[in-house]
């Protein structure tokens, strides 16, 4: 059946047209230059306006040539990872708790959690972090910039991270508790030894997937005035006058990062055979 | 400053916000669907230059913090040529990033649906166009229910990046820190907004619940 | 058209995937009423060689001839010719989203320009006929394998088909369900329907088939009447093939 085989490997997208014959071949071949040219006109028009306001000027460009331009953007990406990480912790931990009361089967704690995880996940990164940036420093307490940033991205992941939990837990088969019951264990020790286990083997690649949402919102860093890649990318830009070429290769940089957790996430899942849940696939209620 | 002080000075204020908010939202799913549905015809047509480019429109959107894609908007067009209101570049940054996921919603869609049905579409004589119309895109939107309304959410949430320039009026985050500027609102100040972005998320949630249980497509 | 005229007939068929040569020099003629069954080990290209003739596979050289007309490579004589031929899955294949009634009306319908009502009376006697009427307003999925491979008989059969093409029927059922869709396909080769069965069936070769072409690594190996076949294989190939389902 080696048909088959090949057949079924064949994304969908490629499904969806069946092997051309000779009039659609000329078709596609004229699509594909029409929409060639199209493409490249795009960029050059896009280059035009660089070129047009000057902003392809070597002086725009060139201290990128010099070392410390790069070890003062990537102290700043430290910041930025030294949050992005500690907030990742904290909300795996949260994340955790809040799924286990949620699934704890004791009533007032259940609906606690699920408040709590409806909370986080309903209210934007921005507005936790003007709570701690102004809310909190008016009951007196005095947070480090570190924490002003760190803790509300924690929070805001910690939602999303229950019911990443939760998505894990449900794709545990019921006979693996049942098995372990009629063994003779007690119901929150099947949770701790059997379930979880393999739930969070289940969702590592999500877990990890879930790290470009927390590293996203670490780049309101300079709200707070910490550090971050953003916030030195701004000192750079006062001391080289170069706005454009600076905010685009932070951008760039972002990008790259972000998309190489993003593949890291999906290589584990193929090794692991799982299946990445992502903010927006997991169910909302 | 008590709930009653607060609403009796700023109540004004907190709705106009939450309207602006729910009015930027409404705006910005519109448009996240119309730019999602191009880049998915771009990414699944048979022309190869405009497949790299809608896959490279996915890439760079979903990857990109919103809120360095808003200050390039704001600050590094201008110098460009290119000056947007400020109402505007928000609504923009918003629909270039949830239209890479709502792109994504719409590929993963079209994926459960399999090469097989579309065989057998093939087999019955159903041309190209029928094809699509009858058995491709009916059951991708259906499939799509739930993780849209998870990108509604996210747009909800994503138009917060509006507190980050000056906006008239605020939407609702921006009004938390223009209350906390004037005087010490407290956890109260602070919740009233809270409460508008979850109590709309829940409705959303509920909302989308409903349609999904309607329409989904039992396999 | 003469009566010699065969519905379908392959000419010195070949194809590749990739290095693989999975068909070689195939030629095979399939008159009026006729039904062939297609036999041999997984991987001999026979699932290839059905799914070829509505060119749900391309081939690489060779000519593939309906009713004496080349079949068409692609556009709206593609379509037709399609039309005129029913394919039966593996994996039955019955669209997720709609009504068991909608998978039958939706070629008349869409396809030959059929009203909705005469569409759903012409699906309704073929449900009935594959005994599955009471389960028209169901989605594919509420129903068992071997029913809905029956419903996705009568979705072919609903176009009025010159010929069947059946790409291993039964091999996806469970065993309790595998007779009632051979039921089905009996029934049809009764009624002098053209058929070519690719399958793993010998009882139903046996008891249907006018003739039994064995395949493996591409190539036809053998062919005959299927007591001839069964009883005395004339190549190494086939008895080897038919000692070892035998075992089972």
């Amino acid at each position: 059946m080696s048909a088959q085989a090949t057949s079924g490997a064949v994304s969908i997208r490629d499904a969806l047209y069946e092997t051309p014959g000779p009039k659609t071949r000329v078709k596609i071949r004229i699509g594909t230059a029409v929409s060639a040219v199209a493409v490249a006109m795009l960029l050059a028009f896009v280059v035009h306006q660089f070129w047009a306001t000057g902003q392809l000027d070597p002086r725009y460009w060139m201290f990128f040539t010099q070392m410390s331009t790069w070890s003062y953007l990537f102290a700043g990406l430290r910041g930025t990872l030294a949050v992005a990480l500690t907030a990742g912790a904290i909300a795996l931990v949260l994340g955790l708790a809040l799924m286990l009361g949620r699934t704890s089967g004791i009533r007032p704690l259940a609906a606690l959690c699920r408040v709590v995880t409806d909370f986080f996940r309903g209210v934007p990164s921005l507005l936790l972090i003007y709570f701690f940036f102004l809310v909190v420093p008016q009951y007196g307490i005095k947070m480090s910039s570190f924490w002003m940033i760190t803790l509300p991205v924690a929070l805001a992941a910690s939602g999303v991270l229950a019911e990443v939990f939760r998505a894990g837990v449900n794709a545990v088969p019921r006979g693996q508790t049942e098995a372990a019951l009629a063994l003779g264990m007690r119901p929150f020790r099947v949770k701790l030894k059997i379930v979880l286990p393999q739930a969070i083997r289940y969702v590592i690649p999500s877990l990890i997937s879930q790290l470009v949402v927390v590293v996203k919102d670490t780049t309101v860093a300079y709200v707070v005035s910490y550090p971050d890649m953003l916030q030195n990318a701004r000192v750079l830009i006062t001391n080289y006058d170069a706005l454009v070429s600076t905010y685009l290769v932070v951008a760039v940089i972002y990008i790259l990062l972000n998309y190489a957790i993003n593949q890291l996430s999906v290589y584990v899942a193929r090794r692991s055979g799982t299946r990445v849940v992502s903010r927006y696939s997991t169910n909302p209620a | 400053m008590g709930l009653s002080e607060l609403l009796a000075t700023y109540g004004r204020n907190y709705w106009e916000a939450l309207l602006s908010t729910w009015g930027m939202t409404a705006l910005c799913f519109a448009l996240v669907m119309l730019v999602a549905i191009a880049v998915t015809v771009m990414r699944v047509s048979p022309f190869k230059p405009l497949r790299v480019l809608g896959d490279g429109y996915v890439q760079v959107f979903r990857n990109i913090p919103g809120v360095s894609l808003l200050i390039i908007i704001v600050y590094a067009l201008p110098s460009l040529n290119l000056v947007l209101p400020y109402r505007t570049c928000v609504i923009l940054t918003v629909i270039l990033v949830a239209s890479a996921f709502g792109s994504e919603n719409f590929m993963s869609g079209i994926n459960t649906i399999g090469v097989g049905q579309i065989e057998a579409a093939r087999s019955l004589g159903l041309s190209f166009g029928k094809m699509l119309r009858r058995i491709v895109i009916p059951q991708a939107l259906r499939t799509t229910v739930l993780p849209m309304t998870n990108l509604l959410i996210a747009v909800l949430l994503t138009t917060s990046l509006g507190s980050q320039v000056p906006l008239d009026p605020p939407e609702l985050t921006g009004v938390v820190s223009y209350i906390n500027t004037r005087s010490t609102g407290g956890i109260l100040a602070f919740g009233i907004a809270a409460a508008g972005y979850a109590l709309t998320a829940v409705a959303i949630a509920f909302v989308g619940n409903r349609i999904d249980k309607k329409v989904r497509i039992v396999r | 058209m003469s009566e010699q005229t065969p519905i379908i007939e392959l000419r010195h068929v070949d194809k590749h995937f990739g290095e693989l040569h999975v068909l070689k020099d195939v030629s095979l003629s399939v008159g009026k009423g006729e039904v062939v069954v297609v036999i041999g080990p997984s991987g001999s290209g026979k699932s290839t060689l059905c799914r070829a003739i509505n060119r749900l596979e391309t081939i690489d050289s060779g000519e593939i001839i309906i009713e004496g007309q080349p079949l068409p490579e692609e556009g709206r004589e593609l379509a037709a010719m399609r039309a005129e031929l029913g394919m039966v899955f593996q994996s039955f294949n019955l669209f997720a989203h709609m009504s068991i009634l909608q998978n039958v009306t939706i070629g008349p319908t869409e396809v030959l320009g059929l009203p909705k009502a005469e569409a759903e009376e012409r699906a309704m006697e073929l449900l009935e006929r594959v005994g599955v009427a009471s389960q028209a307003h169901k989605v594919p999925a509420q129903l068992s394998g071997g029913q809905q491979q029956r419903v996705a008989i009568a979705r072919s059969l609903a176009m009025r088909p010159k010929a069947m093409l059946f790409d291993e029927p039964t091999s996806a059922l469970d065993p309790e369900m595998i007779n009632e869709v051979l039921d089905v396909m009996v029934d049809l080769a009764r009624r002098g329907m053209t058929m070519i069965v690719v399958t793993h069936e010998m009882n139903f070769a046996r008891r249907v088939a006018d003739r039994v072409v064995f395949m493996a690594d591409g190539a036809i190996v053998e062919e005959g009447a299927p007591d001839e076949f069964f009883d005395h294989p004339t190549t190494q190939r086939a008895r080897d093939f038919l000692d070892s389902i035998k075992g089972h």
